[in-house]
């Protein structure tokens, strides 16, 4: 099992509230489910489940397995406000590589809650070896992209015409990745036991 | 406390150096102690063999290199088979088990204490940070340098970012020793 060390944490928000961050554990279903239901459809069109369905989120509970998906929550007076997920696979050539996916509450959106999740889960990616991370962001979310950039992440792909809206607008879907190897790349040359003007 | 001597060993790459200096710059800088280091590098940096001495003392040291260890600490077959034979009888031997077998070249009255510190370290993401759980469990058998002193060692030994998962490699090797040491006493 993953360790937790840094959770809970409680954060204030740009304008003074506090939210709760915290791993999803399997008494959240419930609250989930409440949380995915009470999202609007046009925040909920670009996920890639279902999750009003209670099967689903019930699957989601049966299936928690923080080395593989790392589900991160945001607890405001009891309520669920925010859930940001970092999706590893245990084999193959990408298992350096974690996706994060995140939903914000309309309440909480704009108000830095969304900044905090990804900040708290590019940290937890870091501590159990991710060396690089990817998110999905359609064109128009201007807030999720600038979120993801304050924290490192920079637009390495865009893949045309990928996603569509409500409309029926064809949007593009920008891939932006944070390659934090480099940090481990420090600490691989301070691990190396040797120096070419030192010797004995 | 009198004059401890510390010798570690292991391959390049296992972050042999690094650990030493991390042990005495908690000794000398967060306890108020003094404390020597002593380098040797091998002719390559990854693979070949390296090792590091560690003189720790509450008076001013006036001799660094170590001969004949009261703690030894080693992270490879190689180290194990070099400097065994000048571990003090009765002293410690701190040993990377998944990598290392004891054998009949342990000196007498030699405590020993085996940690399988690679696979800690890969559980918790990072092979590299082996040295640092080693490092741990250095402080938690011998109780040579305090956790606090050894926490803010690595804290301002490791490259930014990367402390967290430090500090969890040096937090599993630390109580890994202590409940040993617990264990040995008992």
């Amino acid at each position: 099992m993953v360790k937790l060390e840094g959770f809970p944490v409680e954060v204030t928000l740009r304008d003074g509230r506090s939210v709760v961050l915290r791993p999803m554990t399997a008494a959240d279903g419930g609250r989930l489910l409440e949380f995915f239901r009470a999202l609007p459809e046009e925040d909920r069109q670009f996920l890639k489940e279902d999750v009003t369905r209670q099967e689903v989120v019930e699957r989601f509970v049966r299936e928690l397995d923080y080395e593989r998906v790392f589900p991160l929550l945001a607890e405001h007076g009891g309520t669920i406000v925010g859930d940001a997920t970092l999706h590893r696979t245990k084999y193959g050539w990408s298992t350096h590589v974690a996706a994060i996916r995140m939903v914000v509450a309309r309440p909480f959106q704009r108000s830095g809650l969304g900044t905090a999740l990804a900040r708290h889960l590019v940290r937890h990616a870091v501590n159990v070896g991710v060396d690089k991370m990817i998110a999905e962001v359609v064109d128009n979310q201007i807030g999720a992209r600038r979120a993801f950039a304050k924290l490192g992440f920079y637009e390495e792909a865009v893949l045309k015409g990928q996603v569509k809206d409500r409309q029926g607008i064809r949007r593009d879907l920008v891939i932006m990745a944070n390659d934090v190897s480099h940090l481990w790349e420090a600490m691989e040359a301070l691990v190396a036991d040797y120096s070419p003007t030192v010797g004995e | 406390m009198s004059k401890t001597e510390i010798r570690v060993g292991g391959l390049g790459g296992q972050g042999v150096i690094l650990s030493a200096q991390i042990i005495g710059k908690a000794a000398s800088i967060y306890d108020d102690k003094e404390a020597t280091l002593i380098q040797s590098f091998g002719p390559e940096a990854r693979g070949s063999a390296c090792s590091a001495q560690v003189t720790i003392d509450t008076e001013t040291i006036g001799y660094p290199y170590v001969k004949n260890p009261d703690v030894l600490v080693v992270m490879s077959p190689d180290a194990y088979a070099q400097f065994i034979p000048t571990l003090k009888p009765g002293g410690w031997l701190l040993y990377e088990e998944d990598l290392i077998t004891l054998d009949e070249r342990v000196p007498q009255g030699v405590k020993a204490f085996g940690i399988p510190a690679t696979r800690f370290a890969e559980e918790l993401g990072r092979r590299l940070v082996l040295n640092i759980v080693m490092v741990g469990f250095f402080a938690g058998v011998t109780g040579l340098v305090s956790y606090e002193a050894i926490t803010n060692a690595v804290k301002t030994s490791v490259p930014k970012g990367t402390e967290d998962l430090n500090l969890r490699a040096l937090a599993r090797g630390y109580e890994y020793g202590c409940e040993l040491a617990r264990n040995s006493s008992s």
